[in-house]
């Protein structure tokens, strides 16, 4: 069977959150990400607002990344030399703009039950609000499904796909939802269904204006500055230890970057934050998975 | 050996080599083992596929399935089942006489009845279990019946690995009544009330025996489907009927409603949709068409994912229609081909997935072109692609409603698009009711 896989609707709230993988083990078998909710993703798409792109690796070799925000977070997006259609169209994006894409969910993981998702375009190409709107829209509905399908499965003493599929649901709903339990610990249903009532707000401009200005906005600024302060400081320090742990010139390891790093008193979750700015910044790149280098 | 007969082998490779090669190639290299080098055809399909870089092995691995999923036209299926009954028979056969075997086996899925068509060929003994391999399947009276033909092979089976249970359900429970929409090939025993919305006499030759079949188009508010009565039932167009002890087929997926003398017909008088009504197309979802296979005359909402390799601007061979490459056809070599526009679009919704086949007037009419107009642009820019990026450009990422007739095969479901309409909905309207929804029920 050569079934095309479907393209699963999901928000990058969800999306992000998922840390389970599952493997193809046979040539050619295709890889999932199961989220909490049970999509089970091997491809998706997504229509968002790009914030920005750019490459990360060479003009012979490049590498493009964006980022692609939607009600809810942000997609990672990246393409190199073995997608030269989706990587030239990412470089000829002026960000913000509205952007579709049609990819395979792609993970990357440093360690050992850290996970990190990201999508790796097929297709990617500008489109208009209107279609955006009618993509959260969209979204939403599909996510309530699988919140449904959840709620079914949470009822069965021994939640099975066979029993999924007899009440109504699709084949790979059913599969991925019973995975998701077996995976995830103390899912939070509420928290979805909250995120899916603030993405119906986003769409309907009675809500709009209200969330568009947040009340305590003029006090912040200073704290932010300092915090930004703060954070350069870091990461120059980061850049440091990346610099001394590159021994060969072929980047520095993840580990041994985490080992160091906490040393200084970073820990993992801010180091994670602080090399993803140095990445966005492109003063490093990774050579390859799980090394870290400077540009 | 016949067009029709070495089918099923070309499908098999083509399954082996997982599409990689074009059946018509397949085809060719059939016709060249077989009839320039006269090997046999087990070598050649081997032959073939160690060709293509397949795997042999996999050639006679036929899939296994159990009784009850057994369609009404398996290919070549393997049986592990239990014989229960084996009658010897005597037939002619083009004036030769013949020893046949035929009976029922069953596993714990049902039983179903068996032809072998060479009896000494196949150690079948009442009571013993066994795993037959390569058999295929023929309907008879709606039902399916395996038969054992010149590629089957038997193989004895500890007598355990088969559990008949008891009071032997049947090969196919009876489905009761369902909707038109719920209608799934090889269902048996099925009652429906619909509205006749066309009707035609047709003879046709079923096994050199000239039979009168009435045809024609049934409709409920769920959707419309195909049927034969195999029995003049004095059916007339728009009549309110219901049908009991009817059977279902199907053809390319789609299904279809066949019943005959042992159905009954009754005409009803209950409310029901007119026949202008039941005449417009039906929304179904992508996700529903997949699980029955198919339908015809229905809508479909999704979003294009992708405009496949071979959208745009194409050229056909005038006599057979097939695109070409570079005016030279696989089979009419060097002709002067006719350009044709043409869109192949993977409409998605999110749960399941389809490919619409979009025709030169749909093409022209969604792109505001004309074949004139692309062919032009075609030349300026020196490539016909221009073309299929245009569509690309114009139908990525679109959401998009198609009607039309939709078919399945081991790649999926298939539409021809008879009408396609390319539009964002408004999404204000339902994001607020359903936004009341959620807030009520919190």
């Amino acid at each position: 069977m050569m079934k095309r896989e479907v393209a699963w609707r999901v928000f990058a709230a969800e999306y992000n959150s998922s840390s389970l993988e599952i493997k193809g083990e046979e040539e050619r078998a295709p890889s999932y990400i199961i989220t909490p909710l049970g999509a089970m993703i091997n491809r998706l798409f997504v229509i968002g607002v790009m914030t920005d792109v750019e490459n990360v690796g060479t003009t012979e070799e490049p590498m493009w990344r964006g980022r692609i925000s939607d009600p809810t977070g942000t997609f990672y997006v990246s393409a190199g030399q073995y997608q030269p259609e989706a990587a030239l169209a990412m470089s000829k994006i002026k960000p913000p703009a509205f952007i579709a894409v049609v990819g395979k969910s792609r993970t990357y993981s440093p360690e050992e039950g850290t996970i990190y998702v990201s999508i790796r375009p097929e297709r990617i190409a500008a489109v208009d609000e209107r279609m955006r709107d009618h993509w959260v829209l969209e979204t939403c509905k599909l996510t309530l499904e699988r919140i449904s399908a959840l709620e079914d499965a949470l009822e069965m003493e021994v939640p099975s796909a066979e029993e999924m599929v007899k009440l109504g649901h699709g084949k790979s709903l059913a599969e991925g939802v019973v995975k998701s339990l077996q995976h995830y610990q103390g899912l939070e249903l509420d928290r979805y269904r909250t995120m899916v009532v603030d993405a119906l707000r986003y769409l309907i401009p009675e809500y709009r204006t209200e969330a568009e200005v947040p009340q305590s906005v003029a006090e912040v600024p200073e704290e932010i500055e300092d915090e930004e302060k703060e954070d350069i400081d870091k990461e120059e320090k980061v850049l440091g230890i990346i610099d001394k742990l590159d021994k060969k010139g072929k980047g520095a390891p993840w580990d041994e970057i985490v080992e160091e790093t906490g040393k200084s008193g970073i820990d993992k979750s801010e180091l994670e934050e602080l090399t993803n700015s140095l990445l966005d910044k492109g003063l490093i790149y990774e050579p390859v998975l799980g090394k870290m280098k400077r540009i | 050996m016949e067009k029709e007969e070495l089918a099923p082998h070309v499908s098999e490779i083509s399954r082996v080599l997982r599409g990689k090669v074009e059946e018509s190639e397949i085809w060719k290299e059939l016709d060249t083992y077989l009839n320039h080098y006269r090997v046999s055809l087990e070598t050649a399909k081997r032959g073939i596929v160690k060709k293509f870089g397949g795997d042999p092995s996999e050639l006679m691995r036929g899939i296994r399935k159990p009784i009850q999923q057994l369609g009404l036209n398996e290919q070549s299926v393997d049986i592990l089942a239990k014989v229960i009954t084996v009658n010897e028979k005597d037939i002619e056969v083009d004036g030769k006489q013949k020893s046949i075997l035929y009976g029922i086996i069953g596993d714990d899925s049902g039983t179903i009845p068996y032809t072998a068509w060479e009896a000494d060929r196949y150690p079948l003994r009442r009571g013993e279990v066994v795993l037959i391999r390569n058999a295929y399947t023929k309907e008879w009276g709606g039902q399916p019946q395996v038969n054992l033909g010149t590629r089957a092979s038997v193989e004895q089976q500890p007598e355990e690995s088969v559990k008949l249970p008891e009071g032997m359900p049947r090969a196919f429970p009876d489905a009761g009544e369902v909707k038109m929409s719920e209608l799934q090939e090889n269902m048996g025993g099925v009652t429906v009330t619909a509205r006749i919305l066309s009707l035609e006499k047709r003879e046709v030759d079923v096994s050199g025996e000239k039979r009168i079949v009435h045809s024609g188009i049934l409709a409920d508010e769920t959707g419309k489907v195909q049927f034969s009565a195999w029995y003049d039932f004095e059916l007339k167009p728009n009549d309110l009927i219901t049908i009991r002890g009817a059977y279902v087929r199907g053809w390319r997926g789609i299904p279809q409603l066949n019943f005959g003398e042992r159905s009954q017909v009754t005409r009803t008088n209950i409310r029901f949709p007119s026949g202008a009504d039941l005449a417009k197309p039906k929304t179904r979802s992508i996700g529903d068409l997949e699980k029955v296979g198919g339908g015809i005359d229905v809508l479909v909402r999704g979003t294009v994912v992708e405009v496949r390799k071979g959208s745009g601007l194409v050229f056909r061979c005038p006599e057979c229609n097939r695109v070409v490459q570079k005016s030279s056809c696989r089979v009419h070599g060097s002709v002067q081909a006719q350009p044709d526009l043409r869109i192949k679009a993977v409409v998605d919704d999110g749960i399941a997935t389809m490919t619409g086949v979009i025709n030169r007037k749909l093409t022209e009419s969604i792109m505001r072109m004309s074949l004139e107009e692309s062919m032009r642009l075609a030349k300026e820019a020196m490539d016909p692609n221009v073309i299929l990026e245009k569509i690309d450009e114009r139908l990525f990422a679109q959401p998009i409603e198609l009607e039309g007739n939709v078919t399945s095969d081991e790649y999926g479901l298939m539409m021809i698009v008879s009408s396609a309409r390319v539009s964002v909905p408004e999404v204000r309207d339902e994001a607020g009711s359903l936004l009341n929804r959620l807030e009520e029920s919190e």
